[in-house]
């Protein structure tokens, strides 16, 4: 006892002093390093959720499988991302529509596909979705419905199918009386039985439905159905429960579907999952049913298509959100089916929303996103701005821009580049590939060329040019198993030689021609074990072997990039291979990885060989099919004999991808079902990235392009995301974190007006996910957020200051961008119109420069080199020169005519002033004249008449402006007109500066010495006292 | 509103429940800041406001001046190549003529918008005294500001704006804020920030840079207070017609 006081007293001196000796690196140390996010919206991800606000109709809340909750306050206009700091996987959501601010989130998608994730609790919110705060239910990992009592507010019931990939006893059905702050399960079947499904009377609220569904997945299987599987009634508010069986088929059932008409409550329509699934109806709240013809879309996938409504106001409107969509107008005895007219709409449906309001009016979630109608049903438009798509994999090549490739959950494989012209939307994306997508390999050998595939190892080489595809699948051989293809086989390029590519069933294959010939170059190097082999027979009641459940397959390939002879290869069985003679042999290591404690069979979601020393590789490990949601990640430096885990309390969910830096040996990635992870010390510490990526962000893949040092993040309901340019990530070593104040190194900095042009009107709708920064930002660290002003000075090398910019504050990186230009000349003022060209200024020449950071009273300076941008084949340093030299000119010609303007105006004022004061009418008729002649010649030299931006009225000041802009703006020499335009200007503002002169001989003078006269006079006569 | 109010009540006791069991009060984070600042005798004294500013917009300085006298009135004027523009709002009119981008004559602010931004006749701010100002507060835990650690309290003005303030957890100062503006059947949210915290001859501390809203990042350069400001200061011709 002593000694362990003695030990946790040494243990929190150590640790204090680690903190007082050293700043942590942190989440927010790199914060300045913001996401893009990438979208797109053009193809969506799927959607679980959707409930609008009755009260104003145009609130609304949209729950995904992996990308949060969105908020739309304008029926869709504009959404904005609300539970980016909390788990992505929405199951549920419910609007307390009494009042309408607070707000419930149940996580943990509960349409149980291979790839639903896993949720942690029920969430609530009383401000409409900017707090909350979670309230419970934390292990049930999935929520299928949240009903609150339309009489009684305190009243919510919250479904809860439980967890798929395990027994549990946090499933059932829950109640909280206390507004959700606490919840109790109130209705339980057993650990394998959840409820699926839950409805409430309106008109007598202790009526109350749930639906049991016994379920479970294995990594390799799927059960849907079961005895314990039945549809129940509660009389008194959930207190006891009787089984509805009248008229009902026999049991086992699988998942029901159940929902009745909000107006009409006793007519109530299910669909029960049994061998032979049904849709059923009942008029007496449930107590007999009668089975109806249903189409095809109203029966199929009971287990993946649970939704069904009936319209708000009208008990015979019928919708089932399925496969398709379909609609009843007679209470669902017949169905028919959504029209294409208004586009196709995804499919796979699970959530409808109708306005109470105008039933007319409803939306619709899909496997690839939101639709609305306004037609109930009928035809669907499409909402382009929620980029909550699914990918499991990313790739980039090497072109400038650099393109980015990946495959989707149902939403096939696309391509997009990094940067556009007006930056990249959702129609810089391109789909290049059909069904679900997963790995997308460009040829990095032929620009032309990529590789894709979909789910079940279909796969094809695919022309750039024209999206034509050519199926290059590997066939089994003579006397060959049946080749077993996972859900999401590897499609990799070789790290070493770029002329390599592999996939993978249980054989390994490879290919060194883009797929014509095909070698395989392993045995079986699964476990091969037949007893997870039985997928024609998964699904439970309904048959379902969509190849999601495939097992025995590699998951995972890895070419060395210091050898292309050895090659790694994960399988979701838990073997690990390693070849180092290019297939001809094989070691399987998983005793070794097993070694290090991370549990045997568990499925190798990625292997990265490292690029700094051959016997060192890293993995991850993902066991949640078992159950286990542990972060498995592991290295080793021995090719894989032994293995050392390696462990973070910031981890959170199972792991996906171990990437490894390009540049520092030390800088790791990893990417999980609940978050992105770096460490900068090769592994012994990490924390979460919080880059403006959501802090339980779902990391599938993590691509890092060479010539930009993009990390390029693939994430599973959030789209891609990119934070452009780590290098600041790599540059930092502790004893910079440990100052308070560093002003970075900056890297030549070439002279540009940014890679792209456009016609600058900005996207109207849709999803934008703009371009990397058109300059390299100038950048420093910060220990703390300053409480003084943070100032950049920029300075030429003769000392003059070039520009002032003010700085950023953040705790951590910061950036400050500098237009690369000096700070605009003073322009005339006044007039009518605003004149742009006191915004306007020439580019600095290449050279060096000063950068001063002032932080409060401290200055902290660098030096800056500037270059012409060698890149700009069509714009030469001399070219530059010229260019310089001329708007320069134009800079002081507008300073010129500020200086005259100021003095007309200047005059102006003292006429003005004193005009009242002359008596003698002659004087006064002089000033009056003296007064237009000027007002005469500032209207030669300025706009003054014309006040509308529609009316095109140019002077001096707006044709200096003109070819000011023009040349500023243009990475070009001046044309010949151009310059002839100088001069004229010129001799136009030498005109008007002598107009002045003579004007001022004539006048100025004259009345100058009047005023002067009069005052003086003024001063000496004493004041009349009336 | 009333809806709203047990809405912030509910808020209030589950917020409180679930983040600290220890954790201040709303009211005593803003009692703390408003001595962080110079205290609430020194701002009460603060009867109008006149701050000259600037922002940088292309490495070009737009000046303009703030100001506000006490609950009756707010201008600001912005000038730009030597045109001016200009904002008025009091507790019964609001105007607003901003020439530069074409505008040719002053514009009524629409009422619904002038009454959510009643709060910004506040030259003391809107935490002196703030409970008497109608306003309710709630703490909503720690949070950070990009990477400072920051207490956030939400502030329900008596027009229904709401404004989450983010108050440095070492010093109290208050570094961010974001207010959302429901009005005209839109729904506006503005972030704020705020550094450089100056102690002014008056005793009290201001942030002299802000950046946020259509400012983009201003620089204060000084603030008068109390000087005296006409009668007619905030008054447009047109509000007679009114």
């Amino acid at each position: 006892m002593k000694k362990q006081s003695i030990r946790l007293a040494l243990l929190a001196l150590l640790s204090f002093n680690i903190a007082i000796g050293q700043t942590k690196i942190n989440s927010y140390t790199f914060g300045a390093l913001e996401a893009r996010w990438l979208g797109p919206g053009t193809m969506s991800g799927r959607i679980t959720a959707i409930v609008g606000v009755n009260a104003d109709s145009k609130t609304l809340y949209v729950g995904s499988a992996g990308g949060g909750v969105w908020k739309s306050t304008n029926a869709g206009a504009s959404f904005k991302p609300v539970f980016d700091k909390y788990c992505m996987s929405i199951g549920a959501i419910a609007v307390d529509q009494t009042h309408p601010e607070t707000v419930f989130v149940g996580t943990g998608e509960s349409n149980m596909r291979n790839t639903v994730s896993i949720g942690d609790g029920m969430y609530k919110s009383t401000d409409a979705g900017d707090n909350w705060v979670k309230v419970g239910m934390d292990s049930t990992e999935h929520i299928s419905k949240i009903i609150i009592d339309p009489k009684n507010n305190n009243i919510i019931y919250a479904s809860a199918p439980g967890p798929l990939w395990s027994n549990s006893k946090h499933r059932g059905l829950y109640k909280s009386t206390d507004g959700g702050t606490t919840w109790n399960k109130i209705f339980y079947l057993n650990d394998s039985t959840g409820c699926a499904d839950v409805a409430v009377d309106p008109t007598d609220p202790n009526i109350i439905y749930a639906t049991m569904w016994e379920f479970r997945r294995f990594p390799y299987a799927f059960n849907s159905g079961g005895k314990s599987s039945g549809m129940y009634k509660s009389m008194d508010a959930g207190k006891t429960w009787k089984e509805l069986k009248n008229g009902l088929p026999a049991k086992p059932f699988g998942r029901i579907a159940l929902t009745l008409a909000p107006s009409a409550p006793q007519n109530m329509i299910a669909i029960v999952e049994s061998k032979e699934t049904g849709l059923y109806i009942s008029s007496d709240g449930g107590e007999t049913w009668k089975s109806q013809s249903a189409t095809m879309n109203v029966v199929s996938r009971p287990f993946y298509f649970s939704c069904v409504v009936i319209d708000p106001k009208d008990p015979k409107r019928v919708y089932r959100p399925g496969f398709g969509f379909s609609y009843s107008d007679d209470g669902g005895y017949s169905f028919t089916d959504a029209s294409y007219d208004g586009g196709w709409v995804h499919s796979d449906h699970h959530a409808l929303w109708i306005n109470p309001n105008y039933t007319n009016q409803m939306y619709l979630g899909t496997d690839g996103g939101v639709y609305f109608s306004l037609d109930r049903g009928a035809t669907w438009m499409f909402v382009y701005n929620l980029p909550v798509g699914q990918f499991y994999h990313v790739a980039c090549d090497n072109n400038t821009p650099y393109r980015m490739y990946g495959g989707l959950q149902d939403n096939g494989s696309w391509v997009a580049p990094s940067a556009a012209p007006g930056g990249v939307n959702n129609s810089s994306w391109q789909d290049m590939y059909g069904g679900d997508g997963f790995w997308v390999q460009p040829d990095l050998t032929d620009n032309n060329i990529a590789y894709a595939e979909s789910q079940g190892g279909n796969m094809g080489r695919i022309d750039l040019t024209t999206f034509k595809s050519l199926d290059i699948t590997p066939q089994a051989g003579k006397s060959e198993e049946k080749l077993r293809w996972n859900w999401n086989t590897p499609i990799v390029t070789g790290q070493t030689n770029k002329h390599n590519l592999y996939t993978a069933a249980q054989y390994l294959y490879k290919t060194t021609d883009q797929g014509r010939t095909w070698q395989k170059i392993s045995g079986d190097l699964t476990t091969n074990d037949k007893k997870k082999q039985q997928q024609e027979e998964s699904g439970g009641l309904s048959e379902d072997n969509t190849s999601a459940e495939n097992h025995c397959t590699i998951f995972t390939v890895a070419e060395s990039p210091l050898d292309e002879n050895l090659v790694w290869a994960g399988t979701d069985d838990g073997n690990l291979q390693v070849t180092t003679d290019g297939g001809k042999t094989w070691t399987n290591v998983a005793k070794n990885y097993e070694a290090a404690g991370i549990p045997a069979q568990t499925w190798v979601s990625s292997i990265e060989p490292s690029r700094y020393d051959r016997n060192t590789v890293y993995a991850t490990f993902d066991n949640h099919m078992y159950g286990d949601m542990n972060t498995y990640l592991a290295k080793s430096t021995d090719l894989g004999k032994t293995w050392t885990r390696i462990k973070s309390d910031d981890f959170t969910g199972f792991a996906h991808k171990i990437k490894e830096d390009l540049v520092n040996r030390n800088l790791l990635f990893l990417g999980g079902e609940r978050g992105l992870f770096a460490s900068i010390d090769g592994g012994n510490s990490w924390f979460r990235m919080k880059n403006h990526i959501p802090d339980y962000c779902m990391v599938r893949d993590i691509a890092i392009q060479p010539q930009t040092n993009d990390l390029v993040i693939a994430t599973h309901g959030r789209g891609i995301m990119v934070i452009n340019d780590i290098s600041p990530i790599r540059a930092l070593t502790r004893d910079v974190v440990d100052k308070d104040v560093v002003l970075f190194d900056n890297k030549p900095t070439p002279l540009t007006n940014g890679a792209y042009g456009g016609g600058g009107s900005p996207v109207s709708g849709g999803w934008y996910g703009g371009n990397p920064d058109d300059v390299q930002p100038i950048e420093y660290y910060m220990k703390n957020r300053p409480t003084q002003d943070v100032n950049v000075e920029i300075y030429d090398a003769t000392g003059k200051l070039v520009q002032k910019i003010p700085g950023s504050k953040r705790k951590g990186i910061n950036k400050v961008y500098w237009n690369l230009r000096w700070t605009p000349p003073k322009t005339a003022t006044g007039g009518t119109k605003m004149d742009y060209g006191g915004f306007v200024a020439p580019m600095v020449l290449p050279g060096t420069y000063t950068v001063k950071l002032k932080v409060g009273d401290k200055d902290y300076t660098n030096q800056l080199v500037m270059v012409h941008d060698s890149k700009n084949k069509l714009f030469s340093e001399e070219d530059r020169k010229a260019q310089y030299i001329a708007a320069m000119e134009l800079y002081h010609i507008h300073e010129q005519l500020a200086d005259l303007v100021d003095k007309i105006s200047t005059e102006q004022k003292t006429l003005k002033d004193n005009m009242d004061s002359v008596k003698r009418p002659q004087t006064r008729k002089l000033m009056k004249e003296y007064n237009d002649k000027l007002e005469e010649l500032r209207s030669t030299l300025l706009a003054t008449k014309h006040k509308s931006i529609f009316a095109d009225e140019k002077k001096l000041r707006e044709y200096i402006t003109e070819v000011y802009g023009a040349i500023c703006g243009q990475e070009s020499k001046p044309t010949n007109l151009q310059l002839e335009r100088i001069t004229v200007l010129n001799d136009d503002l030498k005109k008007g500066q002598d107009n002045y002169l003579k004007l001022y001989t004539n006048y100025g003078e004259k009345t100058d010495k009047i005023v002067k006269e009069d005052k003086a006079k003024n001063k000496n006569e004493p004041r009349n006292s009336n | 509103m009333k809806q709203l109010k047990f809405a912030l009540l509910a808020i209030s006791i589950t917020a409180a429940g679930f983040v600290n069991a220890t954790a201040q009060t709303a009211d005593e984070i803003i009692q703390k800041h408003i001595t962080a600042i110079g205290g609430a005798d020194n701002w009460k004294k603060v009867n109008s406001l006149k701050m000259t500013a600037s922002s940088n917009m292309q490495g070009t300085e737009i000046p303009f001046t703030i100001t506000i006298l006490q609950g009756k009135g707010l201008k600001v004027e912005i000038s730009v190549s030597g045109m001016t523009g200009w904002q008025i709002m009091t507790d019964k009119t609001g105007w607003s003529y901003m020439p530069f981008g074409g505008q040719t004559k002053p514009e009524a602010i629409p009422d619904e918008t002038l009454k959510q931004s009643q709060d910004q006749l506040d030259a003391q701010g809107a935490l002196i005294d703030y409970k008497a100002k109608g306003t309710t507060a709630t703490y909503l835990g720690k949070d950070d500001v990009e990477g400072t650690d920051c207490f956030k309290v939400k502030l329900t003005y008596k027009s229904g704006k709401e404004e989450t303030m983010y108050f440095d957890a070492t010093n109290y100062y208050h570094i961010r804020s974001v207010a959302k503006v429901k009005a005209e059947g839109k729904e506006i949210e503005i972030t704020s920030n705020y550094s450089d915290f100056q102690k002014l001859p008056e005793g009290i501390v201001y942030a002299m840079s802000q950046e946020g809203g259509m400012t983009g990042q201003m620089k204060i350069k000084s603030v008068e207070i109390n000087k005296p400001i006409p009668d007619d200061f905030f008054v447009y011709k047109e509000d007679a017609k009114k």
